[in-house]
């Protein structure tokens, strides 16, 4: 389940779209992320979710490329588009997407389903015991609290065992609390599986605890390191 | 075969083959990005403003023995479609496809397209997203198209009558046989067969809409819903 070789995820992608107030927007990013976790900071409709939805696949960019190692998922001098169900992302998004129709033990399984059910009921049993969630396995998603959501939300995530983990915000609303308990449980996670993880923030808290590196966008475009360095002397102090 | 029966026996045939077709139709105008699809939307549509008369008319034309559907049929089963059950289940069938395909397409586009997202990029394709999350969460929208495509068949009487007549134990449906009797002044009859089509649809419309009411309490997700 481990992964030995860290490969790096490399992203440079053009694409122009309107923004929500109708405003012509372009997001041209050129980025690598290494393994680790690499804190996205920007403001509102700087392209963060975006991007995140360029690499995942579920929006399409006007042209470039995305790789994860030897893998080629997007490259369009080329045409390739390796569609998202193939691209073995796992993906937290801003707002809370469980399956109200599974219970938690139904939505943890969803995305491993390929697995022999011995193997599929063992790593089920492994994430659900991680993520403190073991309790709440055949409540519906209507029968547990936001914050109990959130942790089934990113353990579902991660029990596919992805290449690339990309996180927009997945900790808005939470009381400081669970979200100390759930940064424990992600630096446990990123000690044990060496990829590339992309975690979008506006807490300076999440960022100091769990951020390797630090990329910083503004109007679709990655602000020069230089310029970050003084963000980044902010938010050690 | 009495009128009420073969009514019955037309309205299940009609609803099960119109959701079989319906399911996939009602997808693409869900999920279709193709901006000429107003005009299969307003050719499903049709059949609401249409007078029954008209849509049975052209479909006689189409079944008769110079009509395209009327040779192709004779061709493979040796005689002709127009007054015959089968006729009457495809005229059936275009009257009552907006029953089918409306409260399906409304459901799947109510089906929060971040579920959609989610459960892709969990790995499952467009085929396995379409079984496990958007057929599960669309069941009242199923659940209703099968009940109106089964009401709307069981109480039509203009397309029946132009494409099936009324051949008894053919195509003499309960519409068909109730104008029948008033026609022959025996209205006790009448009263008899309108009263069990009315307790029959109105039973029908009580059950979709309590099971409708059950479906959307069982998915009721506040936090989801933000």
């Amino acid at each position: 389940m481990g992964h030995e070789v860290a490969a790096p995820l490399l992203v440079r992608v053009r694409k122009a779209r309107e923004s929500a107030n109708r405003q012509p927007f372009v997001l041209d990013v050129s980025l690598e992320i290494p393994a680790g976790i690499t804190i996205l900071l920007g403001p509102s409709g700087a392209g963060k979710s975006t991007l995140l939805d360029c690499i995942a696949g579920l929006v399409r960019p006007d042209s470039g490329r995305v790789s994860v190692g030897q893998e080629l998922w997007f490259d369009s001098s080329q045409r390739i588009g390796v569609p998202v169900h193939q691209r073995r992302v796992g993906y937290v998004f801003q707002s809370l997407t469980l399956f109200p129709h599974l219970n938690v033990e139904e939505n943890i399984g969803y995305g491993i389903a390929h697995l022999p059910p011995r193997e599929r009921k063992a790593r089920i049993d492994e994430i659900l015991s991680a993520f403190r969630v073991a309790a709440l396995r055949q409540r519906k998603p209507a029968e547990i609290s936001g914050g109990e959501a959130q942790r089934v939300e990113l353990a579902r995530s991660l029990v596919t065992d992805p290449q690339v983990l990309l996180l927009d915000e997945p900790m808005t609303g939470l009381d400081e609390q669970l979200k100390a308990h759930i940064i424990e449980d992600l630096r446990a996670w990123r000690t044990a599986r060496n990829i590339p993880i992309l975690y979008v923030t506006h807490s300076k808290m999440e960022a100091q605890a769990l951020g390797d590196h630090l990329v910083m966008m503004r109007s679709g475009s990655i602000v020069p390191e230089q310029k970050i360095a003084h963000q980044r002397t902010q938010l050690e102090q | 075969m009495g009128p009420l029966w073969l009514s019955m026996e037309l309205a299940v045939t009609v609803a099960a083959l119109l959701l079989l077709i319906g399911l996939p139709v009602a997808y693409w105008l869900a999920f279709s990005k193709w901006r000429g699809k107003f005009l299969l939307e307003a050719v499903v549509a049709l059949p609401l403003v249409l007078p029954p008369t008209v849509l049975g008319f052209y479909a006689l034309l189409a079944m008769g023995p110079h009509g395209p559907l009327g040779k192709v049929w004779r061709a493979a089963f040796g005689h002709g479609l127009a007054f015959t059950f089968a006729g009457l289940v495809l005229a059936s069938m275009f009257y009552s496809f907006p029953f089918a395909v409306q409260p399906l397409m409304s459901s799947f586009e109510a089906v929060d397209r971040r579920l959609l997202n989610a459960s892709a990029v969990l790995g499952a394709s467009p085929w396995r997203t379409f079984r496990s999350v958007i057929l599960p969460l669309s069941i009242s929208g199923i659940i209703t198209a099968i009940v109106l495509c089964f009401a709307h068949t069981l109480g039509e009487f203009g397309v029946v009558l132009m494409v099936g007549g009324n051949l008894p134990g053919v195509t003499r449906t309960a519409s068909i046989a109730i104008y029948d009797r008033v026609q022959s002044l025996e209205y006790g009859e009448a009263n008899r067969m309108a009263l069990v089509l009315l307790i029959i649809s109105f039973s029908v419309l009580s059950v979709v809409y309590a099971l409708n009411r059950h479906a959307r309490r069982s998915l009721w997700t506040p936090w989801a819903t933000k």
